[in-house]
């Protein structure tokens, strides 16, 4: 599965940043280190990111350095859960969570409930999953589940979810990335998530 | 030798001492540190080992200093021969001698005379280089970059001469910045807005937005000029 990448000239030219900028927010720790994606192209060695989360990424710091000190900046993106919460009715409100899923699986909780980031993350996860239209909504009951139960022990180290079919049986995994993982004939890989884009992404939707 | 947390430590003579949390740390003589060491305050005179990492706020290294972790100091001097096996983090670094980085090096102002080896990236906020021997690095990127040399002596040139890896020259895969000022440089690829090439520089590719300058006697492979 070939991400899409943005080479570090296309990255600056489309920003309108400098190669010093780039440095100094590096040095931050603004932006990780494993974003730095170092490949060999006919014109020799050249810096690549994924695109999606980089782009975001510089917006979100140009937005916000006029405001913040790059150390306040720093804080606030670092890759640990952070400590954001939301209500229940602004999830809907801000189209981070479709309402078909708060039904489902929040019903009993009021909408003035406040969730924590790893509950929103949950939900996130288990919506973008039945948007792509890959899973059932018992299935997303039992990956809801098996992510309250074992997402926690990963303790902010990068993970991945895998969801995978046999024979119509459906299974999840969770696995600390980046790690290889292979299957016999049979199994269908129908999706395979990084957790840790999945809190970018919900991190996104903050700003 | 075990202090209490927020002690001193003071080495005279020869000695070994354990590492651990302390304020200040004055070592004279060949003092060795086990394990990880964080204070306030590091000064260290002859010849110096630390196996583990070295926090401080301030470190001043006179001899002989090797690290075998990583190194971060918020204001760092060093004279003599340093080595750190890790990776460097700091505000300020000067050095008058010879230091060697194995793994990358972030600095915000990194001032430099002598030689330098970084095997990683040399991440800087801004670099001012007097090269009097070799230095070396993966890759190079900040702000502000200079690198002069001094005029070598003819002792040093004939030195050069027999062992060229001995040569004043700064050897680095790529450099980019903002304001780029290099002398005597071999690079593939030189990336930045304000670039002046001067003397003895060998450079496979320069891309500039603003302003270029070279020097007659520099080789250039090929110059372009990028963005808006």
């Amino acid at each position: 599965m070939e991400r899409d990448l943005i080479s570090k000239k296309e990255l600056l030219d489309e920003k309108g940043i400098s190669y010093g900028q780039l440095y100094r927010w590096k040095r931050k720790q603004l932006i990780p280190e494993d974003w730095f994606i170092r490949k060999s192209t006919f014109t020799g060695q050249e810096t690549f990111f994924p695109r999606d989360l980089v782009l975001a990424r510089i917006d979100k710091i140009m937005n916000m350095k006029d405001d913040l000190s790059l150390d306040e900046l720093a804080d606030k993106l670092s890759p640990a859960l952070p400590d954001y919460e939301m209500r229940k009715s602004d999830l809907v409100k801000r189209n981070i969570v479709s309402s078909i899923v708060l039904q489902r699986f929040a019903s009993e909780d009021d909408d003035s409930l406040v969730y924590a980031f790893d509950k929103l993350l949950y939900f996130y996860v288990v919506d973008k999953l039945l948007q792509a239209g890959e899973m059932s909504m018992e299935e997303g009951e039992r990956l809801l589940e098996a992510l309250r139960e074992h997402f926690p022990k990963f303790a902010g180290k990068a993970c991945d979810l895998v969801f995978t079919r046999k024979m119509g049986v459906s299974s999840f995994a969770l696995l600390s990335a980046p790690s290889e993982l292979y299957f016999e004939s049979g199994v269908k890989v129908v999706a395979r998530i990084s957790m840790t884009e999945c809190i970018e992404q919900l991190k996104g939707k903050w700003v | 030798m075990n202090q209490p947390a927020q002690g001193d430590l003071v080495i005279n003579g020869v000695s070994t001492a354990s590492g651990g949390q302390y304020g200040r740390v004055k070592i004279d003589g060949v003092g060795t540190v086990e394990g990880d060491i964080v204070c306030a305050d590091f000064d260290c005179n002859g010849m110096t080992k630390i196996r583990g990492s070295l926090a401080a706020d301030t470190m001043d290294a006179d001899g002989m200093f090797t690290i075998d972790g990583h190194l971060s100091a918020a204001r760092s001097f060093v004279d003599g021969h340093m080595k750190v096996r890790g990776s460097l983090k700091g505000d300020s670094f000067s050095v008058n001698g010879l230091i060697r980085v194995d793994g990358n090096c972030e600095i915000e102002s990194f001032r430099a005379e002598g030689a330098f080896e970084v095997g990683g990236l040399l991440n800087v906020g801004t670099m001012d280089v007097l090269l009097q021997g070799r230095g070396k690095a993966g890759e190079i990127g900040g702000e502000s970059i200079r690198v002069v040399r001094k005029s070598s002596g003819p002792l040093n040139k004939l030195l050069s001469w027999f062992v060229p890896r001995l040569a004043t020259e700064l050897h680095v895969e790529s450099i980019e910045g903002d304001v780029i000022d290099l002398e005597y440089t071999q690079a593939e690829v030189v990336r930045g807005n304000r670039v002046r090439i001067g003397k003895g520089c060998t450079i496979g590719l320069v891309e500039y937005r603003t302003e270029f300058s070279a020097h007659p006697g520099a080789k250039i492979g090929k110059e372009a000029k990028v963005g808006d």
